[in-house]
């Protein structure tokens, strides 16, 4: 069953091509990698799809339903979570408010005006098992601003969790991460996608990561789809090799 | 019309739109390159005019005239120079309101240091001769002087461009302007040239006040004055636009000009009328563009520390309930004195504590607070002196009434943010000021609203209660306030108050947690409108009269101050904040007239060694000595039960 369907979509800036008739459909459950050199448009393409830009022309669908051009916070509603490049959480909050007003979101709590924050035991509960899970467990209390790089981007993960999105969407999750912390947080999307049935759509520069989890491969260069495939076929795929991957993929 | 009078008024549109131009330009100009709107460069501006006035007096005659046409710019750019260098350079890398704060606090010290050294009354500059003749121009008398001022402003215009276009220097200011972290790459030297720059839009400013002194008048606080008509100004153009400088003093000037002749009674409220206008059509002014939003890797993330979460800390109910109780017991042994000064503090800081829901929370910047304040204290006033409402629906009109004003004007502000959000507030307050300014049909004008009774409220069987003393009036605000107080607590640790933390902290990943922003930005817009309309009208029910000086854009400026005193990501920091701010201002007026140069080095005080305000501090230390002890750690719920 297809779940994200990106058809045709444009989207320039000034004269800058960014995305030209880029088509792109993710199955249900499947883990798909968006790669290419740096400014062939994956940011771009994320910001599309989850209504940060609405593309020039083009439409997206999900779960069958037309979301081009909604804005971020309907999109999200329908069930897609997001991660950014460049990470983007609470910094002044801490690390378990970050989760909670997430989950308060989702729950549909955020317009309760008199009510304690903290008498949402399940909650509470809730924000502690997602927390546990993305290994920021011990760290609740700490302010997010003073969390390391590879923890932020990993709060950042629990925050997108939180809405318990059907889709989720990462743009370079390991980015700046050690090789010990990339290695862990790859086999945490992995556990998550096998467990809870998530479509995970991701970026990713590290090729190793790439074919290490990725069940489908999308090729973007320069604004355009030009290969898409299961890993095997986006190995010996010619174009691939001689535009991008070069002598990285050839072993 | 005849030709003459054209001649007379557009000449007259000129020279207004001269001056405007020759203050909004450099202040512009500050803004394109340092991102700070300086509120002190009226001050400035009345500097050059002060400094003009000296010299001519030093030197008569036109020699002196010309040299002090000179001196006065350059002496306001020294000025401004040390400004920048000891004070403004320390705090580049705090939030904006920190840096529009000090040079808020620069604006009430040079004001009193200026009525310090050349007294508080008004001083007119003597042109000479040549200057102040006046010559006749299509059948219409002209002064002289407005053909110089309206000579000269082109000029400095052209000298600009040339400056700004034609040199190297220019090339790099219009760089940075547009593009600030490209020109950090380029290795360009961003101290030297904020230094600089800030010292020549201070020329400009001198300048303006060199000019206009002899043509107007000068006198502490006309700074006051001038700085919002800049902000309107530049405002109109596009913040740090310089061309919009020049349009918007041209429409401003203009607009004044025939304001005054078709429509003398609201001539002011029409440019406020424009200035909202421009800004609900064209957000960034008419030519600016949208700033760009700073990455949150460049703002200062220093204070993360002062907030006690309650989420992990919660304060023990007797220290809420002790200080009610502390209150209560006031009246047994204080006089009448203290009990109206408390009261002012009660209503003072429930306004306070209503505006930081938007500042503290929600990361907004609301510089039209009094609006709201004034329509609650309107409300009550006129419910209470035209109809034969009783004392408790008139009051519980004030907080309705003031938010459905917020809900008006918050729906256009809500599209803002940074700077344009508190200038389009600014506007909207402003506007509404000067309409209950001039309309004495209905809000009796300047002379406001005086004797409002206040009838005994009727408790069903049990009989009145009169509110009419002092005392019972200390108690009954006392009871709205801490009920009200209580109710804004209950917000701040609820979902919607954490919902609306997020959002100050970071919009755009609030959206993507599904949240739709701009809806719950205006609704804490809308909650803290009421709750400051209910200050307003408990404010008129204990002072008994009213006038429109309680929705001047400088009343808004207590709420942010007093937040910023108390600390403003503290829930209880802005109360505090009015305490010290009341209580300052009634032992200072009493004491000196110099209450504002003492607020002012208070208020530089704390936002160069305290950022965080008082109660930020506090909250700071505790941290730090709990965090040790990890004594009051409370966790509602066991971290065991969920691994
Ligand atoms: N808001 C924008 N305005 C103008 N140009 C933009 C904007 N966003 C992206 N671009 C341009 O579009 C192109 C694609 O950028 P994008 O960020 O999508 O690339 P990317 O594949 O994510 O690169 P990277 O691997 O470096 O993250 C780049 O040339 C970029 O400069
Ligand atoms: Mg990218």
């Amino acid at each position: 069953m297809v779940i994200l369907e990106v058809r045709d979509v444009v989207k320039s800036f000034g004269g800058l091509r960014a995305l030209q008739e880029v088509t792109l459909t993710v199955k249900k459950g499947e883990i798909r990698a968006v790669i290419g050199p740096n400014g062939a448009g994956k940011s771009t393409l994320f910001n599309v799809m989850t209504g940060l830009l609405s593309p020039d022309s083009g439409s997206v669908r999900f779960d069958g339903e037309q979301i081009t051009g909604m804005p971020p916070h309907r999109i999200i509603r329908k069930g897609i979570g997001r991660s950014f490049q460049i990470t983007n959480i609470f910094p002044r909050m801490s690390v378990f408010e970050n989760v909670q007003v997430a989950l308060f979101s989702h729950h549909g709590k955020s317009r309760n005006p008199l009510s304690m924050a903290r008498k949402f035991k399940e909650i509470g509960e809730e924000t502690l098992g997602i927390l546990d899970r993305v290994g920021l467990g011990e760290k609740y209390d700490a302010s997010a601003s003073v969390l390391s790089h590879g923890d932020q981007k990993r709060l950042e993960i629990a925050i997108s969790l939180a809405s318990r999105p059907k889709l989720l969407m990462l743009d370079e999750p390991t980015a700046g991460m050690s090789r010990f912390e990339s290695r862990e947080t790859v086999a945490l999307l992995q556990k998550i996608s096998r467990e809870q049935g998530l479509t995970l759509v991701f970026t990713e520069h590290d090729m190793d990561i790439v074919f290490g989890i990725s069940e489908k491969i999308t090729v973007l260069q320069q604004g355009a789809v030009i290969a898409d495939g299961t890993p095997a076929e986006i190995k010996a795929n010619p174009e691939v090799r001689k535009a991008y991957l070069g002598e990285e993929i050839a072993e | 019309m005849d030709l003459s009078f054209l001649t007379v008024q557009v000449l007259s549109a000129l020279r207004q739109a001269a001056f405007l131009f020759l203050i909004s330009s450099g202040l512009t100009l500050i803004f394109g390159v340092l991102n700070i709107l300086n509120f002190a460069h009226g001050a400035l501006y009345m500097l050059g005019a002060y400094f003009m006035y000296w010299v001519t007096l030093q030197i008569v005659g036109p020699a002196g005239f010309l040299l002090a046409l000179v001196a006065a710019p350059l002496g306001v750019a020294v000025i401004a120079a040390v400004i920048e260098l000891g004070l403004l350079r320390r705090i580049y890398i705090q939030e904006e309101i920190y840096q529009l704060l000090l040079t808020y606090a620069l604006v009430l010290i040079i004001d009193d240091l200026a009525k310090i050294v050349f007294g508080p009354e008004f001083k007119s500059i003597s042109k000479p001769e040549i200057l102040s003749g006046s010559v006749t121009l299509f059948d219409g008398t002209v002064p002289v002087y407005t053909l110089l001022v309206v000579v000269l402003a082109p000029a400095v215009a052209a000298l600009l461009w040339y400056l700004l276009y034609r040199t190297k220097t220019g090339k790099v200011v219009r760089a940075t302007s547009s593009d600030r972290e490209m020109a950090d790459a380029l290795g360009i030297n961003m101290s030297a040239l904020f230094t600089l720059v800030f010292a020549f839009g201070a020329v400009l400013a001198g300048l303006g006040g060199a000019l206009a002194g002899p043509a107007r008048t000068v006198f502490p606080g006309v700074g006051t004055e001038v700085i919002i008509e800049s902000f309107v100004v530049v405002v109109i153009g596009g913040l740090g636009n310089l061309w919009g400088a020049l349009i918007g003093s041209i429409l401003i000037g203009s607009l004044e000009t025939i304001g005054i002749i078709v429509f003398p009674e609201f001539e002011m409220s029409l440019i406020y009328l424009l200035m909202v206008a421009v800004l609900v059509v064209r957000p960034w002014g008419l030519f600016g563009r949208p700033l760009k939003v700073k990455a949150l890797s460049e703002k200062n993330l220093a204070m993360e520390a002062q907030e006690i979460s309650p989420v992990h800390f919660a304060v023990h109910p007797a220290v809420r309930w002790a200080p009610l109780l502390l209150l209560l017991l006031v009246p047994l042994f204080a006089g009448r004195f203290y009990q109206y000064l408390l009261t002012q503090i009660f209503v003072a800081s429930l306004m306070a504590i209503a505006f930081n829901l938007l500042l503290g929370m929600t990361g907004l910047l609301s510089f039209g607070q009094a609006a709201f304040f004034g329509v609650g204290a309107y409300t009550a006033g006129l419910l209470l002196t035209k109809t034969g409402l009783g004392t408790l629906s008139a009051l519980a009109l004030s907080p309705v009434v003031a938010a459905a004003a917020a809900g008006v004007i918050g729906f256009f502000c809500v599209r803002l943010s940074g700077v344009h959000f508190a200038m389009l507030t600014l506007a909207f307050g402003q506007l509404i000021f000067t309409v209950v300014y001039k309309w004495y049909g209905f809000t009796g004008g300047d002379n406001g609203i005086q004797g409002i009774p206040v009838n005994p409220i009727p408790l069903g069987g049990l009989g009145d209660i009169d509110i009419g003393s002092t005392q019972s009036m200390y108690y009954f605000v006392l009871a709205v306030v801490a009920l009200s107080v209580e109710l804004l607590r209950r917000i701040r640790s609820s979902p919607f108050g954490a919902t609306l933390k997020s959002i100050r902290e970071n919009g755009q990943r609030a959206a993507y947690l599904g949240l739709n922003v701009k809806l719950y930005q205006w609704t804490a817009f809308v909650v803290a409108g009421a709750f400051t309309g209910l200050a307003g009208g408990l404010y008129a029910l204990m002072e008994k009269s009213i006038s429109p000086e309680i929705i001047h854009w400088t009343k808004s400026a207590e709420p942010v101050l007093m937040s910023i005193i108390g600390g403003i990501y503290t829930f209880v920091g802005p109360a505090v904040g009015a305490v010290v701010y009341i209580t300052l201002n009634s032992y200072l007026v009493a004491w000196t007239e110099k209450w504002a140069l003492v607020l002012g080095l208070v208020l530089l005080t704390l936002v160069l060694l305290l950022p965080g305000g008082v109660v930020g501090f506090v909250n700071e230390k505790a941290r730090q000595t709990l965090g040790k002890l990890r004594c009051i750690r409370k966790w509602s719920f066991s971290k065991s039960a969920t691994s």
